[in-house]
């Protein structure tokens, strides 16, 4: 799945995260409205991150997930690193 | 009474009168509160970098150097991107069915502008980044953050003399946050307008203060007279987060028929739903929640299909005004919201009442 959204993140892998369990207090903006929603996933990190900007806002993949919102089609999602906590 | 209840740790850190702090999309509300001594804090979201330095600069000119806050809705999670045809092949046709039955019932025409339904996957971490680098720039006073974690610009903001305030709904993501050094937790209770969390704000406020040590903790959800904010205060907060009380004041630019919906609303005027967006949020009720809660009706799907699906109904809503569709975030503090008052005086009467209620709780009026 081509992920052009991200074209200036920068790209990486950490051993040290992957194949970790996780949950995450997740959540964004709702696109079309000025609202926002809360979220909670939990799973595993593949160790796969991207990096925004300076200082680097990281984000870890999450994948396996045993846990997401009802009517969440996709198997992964990205998680910012601050709202992951391991389990 | 010898001490002033009012005056809070958060009056202190931040050189305020009162420990009230407005959340607004509305400029005027801001500089009407701010300038009344409470704090306020403008939710800039959806706009882009150069809005939000053009509101910066425009609200400086009205407070001077009192402080004042913006707040973006940083995620903490995104989905893998999709490709939008992709996305809407996804809707399944009984949903579709049903949407379609409600435009034909309750006769709602089709929008005025058509809806761009590829801004979805537009508000990424990239978009987020670029605002926060603005709010950087600018060094607008205050940032908050009014969902993800605020953690990795604590230290590049405080090099800028910027507080960073978090808002949270989970105890453990306010222990996170006080570590890595935000300045104040807001801690965010199921009672409030639209991102709330499932825990109350009597539960969480308490719980949060007792984790918090120094730092400042603000109670929000449900928040609309001086009792919540004298509660609030017992419960251990330095102050009270508050956004459904600004709705309707006569600075604000909601829409007309919102303010009068929200003059006439109630605790049981709203929804905790997922059927607009796919995610859970608290909504006014209305004729679309109406109808998804029939016990025929599908289940909501997850988003952003929902998202997709109720585009139409909300841009069309909004473009012929139609007061049965309209639906916009209320807390359930809706009750206390009676009149169309300018923000100085929601300020001051919420403080009267405050100190009223302490007054009667001690049996001291002096
Ligand atoms: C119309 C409306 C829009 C909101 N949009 C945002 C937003 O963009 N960012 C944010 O952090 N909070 C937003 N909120 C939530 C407020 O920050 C606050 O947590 C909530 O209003 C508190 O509950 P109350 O409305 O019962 O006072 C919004 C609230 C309302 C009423």
């Amino acid at each position: 799945m081509a992920e052009q959204r991200w074209i200036n993140a920068v790209r990486g892998f950490d051993p040290e995260m992957a194949g970790k369990q996780a949950e995450c207090d997740g959540g964004g903006p709702v696109v079309g409205t000025r609202l926002a929603s809360r979220q909670e996933f939990s799973g595993v990190l593949s160790g796969e991150y991207m990096d925004h900007g300076d200082p680097p806002w990281r984000w870890y993949l999450m994948v396996d997930l045993q846990r997401k919102p009802a009517g969440y089609e996709q198997d992964s999602v990205w998680c910012e690193s601050n709202s992951i906590f391991l389990v | 009474m010898t001490k002033d209840p009012l005056h809070t740790k958060f009056c202190e850190m931040m050189g305020i009168e009162f420990p009230i702090l407005a959340f607004t999309h509305c400029k005027d509300v801001v500089s009407a509160v701010v300038n009344a001594g409470g704090f306020a804090v403008l939710g800039e979201a959806m706009n882009t970098p150069e809005v939000i330095a053009a509101d910066i600069k425009w609200i400086r000119e009205k407070v001077g150097d009192k402080p004042f806050g913006v707040d973006l809705v940083l995620p903490s999670t995104a989905p893998p991107a999709a490709d939008l045809n992709e996305l809407l092949a996804g809707i399944p046709q009984s949903h579709r069915d049903f949407a379609a039955e409600i435009k034909k019932k309750y006769e709602i025409p089709d929008p005025k502008e058509e809806v761009d339904l590829h801004q979805w996957g537009g508000l990424n971490q990239e978009i987020s980044r670029a605002q926060l680098d603005v709010i950087l720039e600018e060094r607008a006073p205050v940032f908050v953050s009014g969902l993800g974690s605020p953690a990795f610009i604590v230290e590049a903001a405080h090099e800028r003399g910027i507080k960073v305030f978090g808002l949270v709904g989970k105890t453990r993501q306010a222990q996170r946050e006080i570590k890595a050094g935000v300045d104040v937790i807001i801690a965010q209770g199921y009672d409030a307008a639209g991102h709330t969390g499932p825990i109350g704000t009597f539960s969480i406020v308490p719980e949060v203060v007792a984790i918090a040590g120094d730092t400042p903790v603000i109670a929000a959800g449900g928040i609309t007279s001086g009792r919540h904010l004298a509660a609030a205060l017992c419960l251990g907060a330095a102050g009270v987060w508050t956004g459904t009380l600004w709705l309707a004041s006569r600075e604000s630019d909601s829409d007309m028929i919102i303010k009068e919906k929200l003059l006439a609303a109630h605790s049981d005027s709203t929804v905790y739903s997922t059927c607009v967006s796919g995610f859970p949020m608290r909504i006014t009720k209305c004729a679309w929640t109406k109808e998804w809660s029939r016990p025929d009706a599908p289940r909501p799907l997850g988003s952003p299909y929902q998202m997709l699906l109720s585009a139409d109904y909300i841009q069309a809503a909004n473009d012929h005004r139609r007061e049965d569709l309209m639906m916009e975030a209320f807390g359930q503090g809706a009750s206390f919201v009676t009149s169309m008052k300018p923000a100085r005086q929601i300020v001051f009467d919420m403080v009267e009442e405050a100190l009223a209620t302490f007054e009667d709780l001690t049996g001291d009026d002096e």
